[in-house]
């Protein structure tokens, strides 16, 4: 994915997350930071108070995060769909199921599981930047 | 005077003893006929069968009850037990003596047993150990054996075990099925999460038919198994090779549907019931 497009791609992650509204409505503790790994791209998010503070693509080894959700670009692209496949349509599904593996802090995955539900359901809007 | 629509479910409390504990139980019933009696989901409630209860189709043939088990929804603890000093931990063995001293206590001739998940894994093993006291059942979402689910996270004092508890089990979900009701689910799962753990006890630990299959009288108690395709705990695959180690045992493969059909999707799912329901007439006729 070339630069533009990956800006692009950004851009839109974060303009749907910021007027989602039940983002809106039940973000005000969802502050946490993790690493989308899709294989051939790793995507950094850090929110804040349910709001998108960055998004870096491709982050830094030295770059920090709490957990990590890591899957190939195949699963990543089905997830994504607007009506993913089952199997596909779930970090715990794609878990359980697939070759998705769920790293790190797994607290904070916990407990902003609600929110950060929500928050990866975008990509079904927006599409896998993979 | 306002506009008001009463609903033809009623609800009402039955007081048994099982096993020397006193529970005051909780149901809710629609409809006339062969009673079909429905467990609800681990951590969850009655609520799950809103749609069956009002759908006319079926409770103008079947008498349709959904009850609360012991700690969920209206049914409360054991009412003589200091059950608070102990972890509550589900057994296949408690749990079937309720459910038959359930339908014993309501006067229950012929009744099918329908449960989804935990309810569906019951299912099997009321049909394993009761036969005699059953027509058919319905297990949905159900497996021989169904590990991977007894987890610290949906206790954990650190989380929000409302939460963790009701989006844990959100990808259980098709997504497909309406908004309205998948919130519903989910606003279910945050009001039941203290008994969520101690009901997968019995679904991921304690329920293992494994190398048993085969001693269900199927010619006795028809099994009729549906499972949807967007369920990652109890796959069709699952489902499939339960149903295929049972006598005379069929399975449906429910499409674009979850692990919780009846309550995320009524209306998709009422057409696999009729399904089931008619093979359970035909060998019926077919016995008699």
């Amino acid at each position: 994915m070339a630069v533009a497009a990956e800006y692009e791609w950004s851009t839109r992650f974060q303009e749907e997350n910021d007027r989602n509204e039940e983002l809106s409505a039940h973000g005000k503790f969802f502050t946490c930071s993790y690493l989308l790994d899709m294989e051939t791209k790793k995507i950094l998010i850090r929110t804040h108070s349910g709001k998108i503070d960055t998004i870096n693509v491709d982050p830094g080894p030295l770059d920090h995060y709490q957990f990590a959700i890591r899957a190939s670009a195949d699963t990543w692209r089905k997830f994504a769909m607007p009506t993913p496949p089952p199997m596909y349509h779930g970090i715990w599904a794609a878990s359980f199921q697939g070759d998705m593996k769920l790293e790190g802090d797994l607290l904070v995955l916990m407990q902003n599981l609600r929110c950060l539900t929500a928050q990866l359901e975008i990509l079904r809007v927006v599409g896998a930047p993979v | 005077m306002p506009k008001a629509k009463f609903s033809p479910v009623t609800g009402r409390y039955v007081t048994i003893e099982v096993e020397g504990d006193e529970y005051k139980v909780f149901y809710l019933e629609n409809g006339s006929g062969q009673p079909i009696v429905c467990q609800h989901t681990a951590g969850c409630h009655n609520h799950q069968w809103r749609g069956l209860l009002e759908d006319e189709e079926f409770t103008q043939n079947y008498r349709v009850i959904a009850y609360d088990l012991p700690r969920h929804g209206k049914s409360d603890p054991p009412l003589n037990q200091e059950w608070w000093k102990e972890e509550y931990k589900l057994t296949a063995d408690f749990y079937t003596k309720f459910i038959v001293t359930l339908c014993d206590a309501l006067e229950l001739e012929n009744p099918i047993f329908m449960g989804s998940s935990f309810g569906g894994n019951v299912a099997l093993q009321l049909a394993l150990y009761y036969p005699d006291r059953f027509d058919a059942v319905i297990p949905v979402e159900a497996a021989d054996h169904s590990p991977g689910f007894y987890l610290d996270w949906w206790q954990h004092p650190h989380a929000n075990a409302a939460q963790v508890c009701a989006s844990g089990v959100w990808d259980l979900m098709a997504p497909q099925s309406p908004d309205k009701d998948r919130w519903a689910t989910w606003f279910y799962y945050s009001q039941g999460s203290e008994a969520f753990k101690g009901d997968l006890y019995f679904y991921s630990v304690d329920h293992d038919l494994r190398g048993k299959l085969d001693q269900i009288q199927g010619d006795k108690v028809k099994v009729v198994m549906l499972t949807g395709d967007y369920d990652y705990l109890t796959t069709p695959e699952d489902g499939r090779r339960t149903a295929s180690q049972i006598k005379n045992a069929e399975f449906i493969e429910m499409v674009g549907i979850g692990h919780f059909p009846m309550s995320e999707n009524h209306e998709l799912f009422r057409n696999y019931l009729k399904e089931a329901l008619d093979i359970i007439s035909a060998a019926n006729k077919a016995k008699a």
